[in-house]
């Protein structure tokens, strides 16, 4: 009985045709005859071709490292000889380190830029919202209320009124009426048509109207805005104006003292609105010193009122509320009305302003008082 | 790119291929840095580094090259876009493994065409079964332990006769080194077909 390995020495003798026709013949025959036989020489020419396609792979390799390196000889010498650097890769020399960076940057810049884009979104995104969330618990900004009327609030009621006229007679034309966008209150600042209302119920404003309790209307001019009192000077400019009448009250140039009972009037609405409360601080919102703080109840259209105490002293301007505050309403001090005026007749001699010097209100009673205060308390509307 | 440039592309692979089926060094290498900036470039696109680009591409030629001499390449299209696409595939089998990112996308250049449809890809698998067994028989070599080790990878894979062999293993005559051969060869043939059929 043969070894194996005394097969493969046959084997090998037989594909190197080593072998006598005989001996050639009998392995043939016993090949096709024997099935073991047969596998043992199929596992023969598995193992040594293997074994040659590995020899022939690991000189492929060799050879193709080979490649690899006079290929970067040759780039090494392109480069080095000065007269030939614009040939094949035409590549500056670069340092090692430059080389790294070049790489690092080549394969991680698409994570770089996403980093990047993240902390940009992080850090804008961060003060933004920080900014953000100041400004909404800031109270200056949400508390104060200027106490302009915004008349689309009502339009859609007098819309209705109207509709329901025209309704009622049919054929009698009403000429389209021409809306005001925004209302507030004013008063007499002398007898010879200068008037005193807010300065932020008159910005932004094209034309202005000044309407009386009697419906007699007049169209008013500015002459002066105080942005930071709040405070404006208009004047009637209708040429067949002659006067409001002697001014009942007088324009206190002092302080007003703490408690004092105080009231207003105005034109919230259609009509006219009296309101009543106490001097409740002798500074406004956030501390400021040219306001009163006054305890009445005041709404939109407010703006621009007098602010008058118990003898008829006007002692202020109302001009706004603390939202957030119950009953906190704001005057400016008619001190700086007063000031404000005086500079004004400095500035422009020509113009008198004839505040008037004698209080016909002290010691009447209040409804009497009113009665007389409301011919000299006006409504201003603004046309943009 | 026009038709005749195209033909012209092809007619200067055929014979590139020729010469490198007729076993020329010169046109091998030809081929080889006529390439490399292509792949260099893609890897290193691709997060890759310059060592990188160098093994993928070695093994992308390697491909390519015992095709060409088997004589069994059946090319479709550019040989450049060939490579590109073997190339790619083996980069892209590298990053899924090298990364436990899957879905790994890959930059590629518009310009070398349609890589799919190359044939590389049967190609790779065949490349990859191949592999398969070399390392098998590395490891079969490895574990057949001297002498068996030294006079079989002298006999077949550095080429040497049996005549220096028996002088440099010691034996007596060349037949007692044949007969040690022989044996050597019926224990490699266990070690590797129980672990090649095994795996």
């Amino acid at each position: 009985m043969q070894t194996e390995a005394d097969y493969y020495a046959l084997f090998e003798a037989y594909q190197q045709g080593a072998l006598a026709a005989p001996e050639r013949a009998s392995l043939e025959a016993r090949l096709t005859a024997e099935p073991r036989l047969q596998q043992l020489y199929t596992d023969y020419l598995e193992l040594t071709s293997t074994l040659h396609d590995y020899a022939e792979r690991r000189r492929t390799r060799r050879t193709i490292g080979a490649l690899h390196t006079a290929m970067l000889a040759a780039d090494a010498t392109v480069e080095e000889a000065p007269a030939l650097k614009a040939t094949v890769n035409p590549r500056l020399r670069i340092s090692r380190t430059e080389q790294r960076l070049r790489e690092f940057w080549g394969g991680h810049r698409a994570t770089v830029g996403v980093a990047a884009s993240v902390a940009v979104l992080a850090v804008f995104g961060t003060l933004l919202g920080l900014e953000a969330y100041r400004t909404a618990n800031t109270p200056s900004a949400g508390g104060y209320q200027k106490l302009r009327l915004e008349m689309a609030q009502i339009r859609h009621s007098q819309q209705a009124l109207i509709n329901k006229v025209n309704t009622r007679l049919p054929g009698a034309e009403v000429p389209p009426v021409r809306e005001s966008k925004y209302g507030g209150t004013g008063f007499a600042l002398t007898a010879d048509g200068y008037l005193v209302t807010s300065a932020h119920v008159i910005q932004g404003a094209d034309s202005l109207l000044v309407e009386g309790r009697d419906h007699q209307r007049f169209h008013a001019e500015t002459v002066y805005a105080d942005q930071k009192h709040d405070l404006a000077i208009l004047r009637i400019k209708d040429a067949d104006f002659k006067t409001f009448g002697k001014l009942p009250y007088t324009f206190k140039a002092g302080q007003a003292d703490l408690g004092e009972r105080v009231y207003t009037l105005g034109y919230p609405r259609e009509d006219v609105v009296y309101g009543e409360g106490a001097l409740s601080a002798r500074s406004g919102f956030d501390g400021d010193t040219a306001f009163y703080q006054v305890s009445i109840p005041l709404n939109p259209g407010n703006s621009g009122g007098p602010l008058l105490d118990a003898q008829g002293n006007l002692i202020g301007v109302v001009n706004g509320r603390d939202k957030d505050v119950q009953g906190a309403a704001f005057a400016t001090k008619s001190s700086y009305l007063v000031r404000l005026v005086d500079s004004l007749k400095n500035r422009q001699p020509a113009a008198a302003y004839h505040l008037p010097h004698l209080n016909q209100l002290a010691g009447a009673g209040r409804p009497q008082q009113l009665k007389r205060l409301q011919d000299f308390v006006f409504v201003v509307k603004v046309y943009e | 790119m026009n038709t005749d440039s195209t033909s012209a592309a092809l007619a200067a692979d055929a014979q590139l291929i020729q010469a490198i089926r007729a076993g020329d060094e010169r046109a091998l290498s030809r081929l080889y840095r006529l390439h490399w900036p292509m792949v260099s470039h893609f890897v290193l696109q691709n997060s890759g580094s310059e060592d990188d680009a160098r093994d993928v591409y070695q093994e992308g030629v390697m491909v390519f090259y015992e095709k060409v001499r088997e004589g069994s390449l059946e090319l479709s299209c550019l040989i450049k876009t060939y490579l590109y696409a073997v190339c790619r595939r083996l980069w892209l089998k590298r990053l899924t493994t090298k990364s436990r990112l899957h879905g790994v996308r890959l930059l590629d250049e518009e310009e070398y065409g349609p890589y799919l449809n190359t044939g590389a890809e049967d190609d790779l698998l065949e490349a990859e079964e191949r592999d398969r067994r070399f390392a098998t028989m590395s490891e079969a070599l490895t574990h057949l332990g001297e002498p068996c080790r030294s006079l079989l990878e002298g006999f077949y894979l550095l080429d040497k006769s049996m005549l220096d062999l028996t002088a440099e293993h010691g034996y007596t005559n060349a037949d007692t080194a044949k007969t040690q051969k022989y044996k050597c060869l019926a224990r490699l043939k266990k070690l590797f077909f129980a672990s090649y059929k095994e795996a």
